[in-house]
């Protein structure tokens, strides 16, 4: 593998030191950002050079974080950090391992982020299957409370900053910004009507961030590096670095952390080690179970957010899901269409009821009752129910779908023409 | 938030005496104390805990999920009288602890096997073999998704991504991962977990679970407040478990103006402590 496009920053140590253990983390310069950010700079000083990184967020919607910050009334007296690790995007599996592996830099950026906004609590949400990262987290934050980061009064300055872990408890929808904060306040996890948005109405009606895991990782290596050499890496409205997600048909499935700008083309076959021996590259999910279908054209599209955006997808939550041609497209379809029936909340018509019907005429399909208008009809459905919804979940049925059955619509109608054996999924 | 208060004051609906709960029936109550009854055991030791997680939050109601996970993790699943003791500490109606824990798939409100196997059935374990190894995992078990072996040791659902996919096919038993599925690898872990020999420790388990846990839709015709109480066509008010609990929290909410007269004839004549208006 050339190391060279892998540029490990919050994956740097992980499988050798056990950064779990905050002495660990602190000789790695650990919270020393923290006690910079606290003691020698404004919080205003510590916007800034989040703002001058163009940091953009690291879980789906790839939104300027330090613009995302510029929302929150200025007068407002309450605020809240809230840190989004309900990963549970398809192909998405880069938070569960920082979670897992290196708590610490989580709490360090969730903390400096805090203190950029104003925010005197901060709440950590995460993913309730997550349940051994939740304990990491648990004992990480009482690691952080003994040394005196968290807690009345921080490095001596006065300066109060509490810190929640919430667990959820099985809803992808708790991913949505919106959702997150009802679940976090104990209810349904269904997203709410923006405007207004959680910067001036959030968690308990007040002004709120959310943002991901990875995002508020970068913070410290931003601030110990300073923002020119995260907002130089890659293109420029779109730099830095990023955790990407590679699994499915690959030789070496993982999270290879590179520049934005990187091709698809290098992440698949120089990271991950190409496709397995003697098959051939049908087509990749760039950005997690929303993102449209790339094909083989597209393998040197730069991987950042508006290149992928301008091919015709999205770079997503960075996971990327590639296909060899032993890939059965329908039920590859199916899977995430069932998927999002499964999991809207219900709130909306288009999705709740789109998405099951999209799902009956793929499963008809499958099992070989399907009739020729099916293609029409699914194709249809997909697009009539995209932007009707509260959230961008029923948005998030149409790419994939509509990308393979235009460019494999072959495989849609053998199933229709010869039944295929028995579905045992 | 109107509950805002009671998480800064720390008011709890008192105690009330002459409560209408008669030992052994279902349903728990703050007011009554049944003697060796194991769940009021447990509630009584979880309460400091109960109290440290609530105090986390700037709202009450937060607490919820939280204190489902506590009580799950000590009965195996969300027994009426868990779901009437978290009503009771988030001040929140039964309906709305009701309504909230079933949004959430590993909020169990049936009592689930000693061992939940969650096999993943999304895109990257599906082109990695998911199909062939949950076709499998069924047939050596002998049950179906969401279905709970006749002896009531194992549990299997078939899942959405656990964010594992870098080691499909995969899958959580109890919610420890377990990666790189083969048909040997679920044989053995079959196997270990019917021998008592698995590392993963078994969830608790207070109830002998059914076939499913699976909740069929509420059509309606029951009235508010929640499943599996005392009466369910009179679900909610005064007269039994819940409807004690939410008559203390709409009380102590101050909240009296929105209920029904009918109730609040009902209640007034139960509780002649009460003025006519409702106030004490």
């Amino acid at each position: 593998m050339p190391t060279d496009l892998i540029t490990p920053v919050l994956t740097k140590g992980i499988g050798e030191l056990n950064l779990r253990d905050i002495k660990v983390y602190q000789e790695q310069g650990g919270y020393e950002q923290l006690r910079r950010a606290i003691v020698e700079l404004s919080p205003k000083e510590v916007a800034d050079i989040c703002n001058g990184s163009n940091l953009r967020g690291r879980g789906g919607a790839g939104f300027p974080t330090g613009r995302k910050w510029s929302f929150l009334p200025k007068d407002a007296k309450t605020r809240y950090m809230v840190c989004n690790c309900d990963e549970a995007e398809p192909g998405t599996f880069k938070d569960h391992m920082l979670l897992e592996e290196t708590p610490h830099q989580i709490i360090e950026g969730i903390l400096i982020g805090a203190y950029a906004i104003g925010c005197e609590h901060a709440y950590i949400y995460i993913r309730g299957e997550f349940k051994r990262g939740y304990e990491i987290m648990r004992d990480a934050v009482a690691q952080a409370r003994d040394a005196g980061f968290l807690g009345d009064n921080i490095f001596g300055t006065g300066k109060r900053l509490e810190f929640t872990i919430h667990r959820g408890a099985g809803a992808y929808i708790c991913g949505e910004e919106t959702g997150l904060l009802n679940s976090l306040e104990g209810k349904r996890g269904e997203p709410r009507l923006k405007p207004p948005f959680p910067a001036i109405k959030g968690l308990y009606g007040e002004p709120t961030v959310v943002n991901n895991v990875e995002t508020l990782a970068y913070l410290p290596y931003i601030m110990r590096n300073g923002p020119e050499w995260f907002a130089n890496v890659g293109p420029q409205r779109s730099p830095g670095y990023k955790v990407v997600s590679i699994s499915g048909h690959v030789a070496k499935p993982g999270n290879y952390e590179v520049a934005l700008g990187t091709t698809i083309r290098q992440l698949i076959y120089d990271c991950a080690g190409g496709l397995r021996p003697g098959r051939k590259f049908m087509g990749v999910q760039p950005g997690g179970g929303s993102s449209a279908c790339l094909f083989e054209e597209h393998l040197d599209v730069s991987y950042d957010f508006d290149s992928v955006t301008k091919a015709g997808s999205m770079l997503g939550s960075g996971a990327m899901v590639v296909f060899d041609d032993t890939t059965d497209f329908v039920k590859a379809a199916y899977a995430l269409i069932r998927f999002f029936s499964h999991e809207s909340c219900g709130q909306c018509t288009p999705c709740r009821e789109g998405g099951h019907w999209i799902q009956k005429t793929l499963e008809r399909i499958l099992d070989g009752r399907g009739v020729d208008s099916d293609i029409d009809v699914i194709k249809s459905a997909a697009h009539q129910l995209t932007g009707l919804n509260l959230c961008a979940l029923g948005d998030s049925i149409e790419p994939f779908l509509a990308s393979v059955i235009t460019r494999y619509e072959d495989q849609f109608r053998a199933y229709i023409k010869k039944p295929a054996e028995k579905v045992a999924v | 938030m109107s509950t805002q208060t009671d998480a800064a004051t720390g008011v709890h609906p008192g105690p009330v005496s002459g409560s209408a709960l008669a030992d052994g029936q279902s349903g728990w109550s703050p007011h009554v104390q049944r003697a060796g009854n194991p769940f009021d055991k447990l509630h009584a030791s979880l309460v400091p805990e109960i109290e440290r997680i609530i105090a986390q939050y700037e709202d009450r109601r937060s607490g919820l999920i939280p204190l489902a996970h506590l009580f799950q993790e000590h009965e195996g699943y969300l027994s009426p009288n868990a779901v009437a003791a978290i009503a009771y500490h988030v001040h929140e109606s039964l309906a709305t602890v009701e309504s909230t824990i079933s949004f959430y798939t590993l909020l169990f409100r049936k009592p689930v096997g000693k061992y939940m196997i969650q096999v993943c059935r999304n895109l990257s374990c599906l082109l990695n073999g998911a199909e062939d190894i949950m076709a499998y995992a069924r047939r050596q078990l002998g049950i179906g998704h969401l279905e709970t072996t006749d002896d009531g040791l194992i549990s299997y659902e078939e899942v959405e991504c656990l964010a594992a996919c870098d080691r499909a096919p995969c899958a959580q038993v109890n919610l420890e991962f377990v990666y790189d599925l083969t048909r040997e690898s679920v044989d053995a872990m079959i196997a270990a977990i019917r021998a008592g020999t698995y590392e993963i420790k078994p969830l608790a388990q207070t109830v002998k679970p059914g076939r499913t846990w699976k909740v069929e839709q509420d059509t309606g015709r029951k009235s508010a407040g929640g499943m599996n109480v005392s009466d369910p066509n009179n679900a909610g008010g005064i007269g039994d478990a819940s409807g004690i609990v939410m008559f203390d929290l709409i009380v102590g909410k101050a909240k009296y103006e929105t209920r029904s007269t009918e109730r609040l004839v009902h209640e007034t004549q139960l509780r002649p402590e009460l003025s006519e208006n409702g106030h004490h």
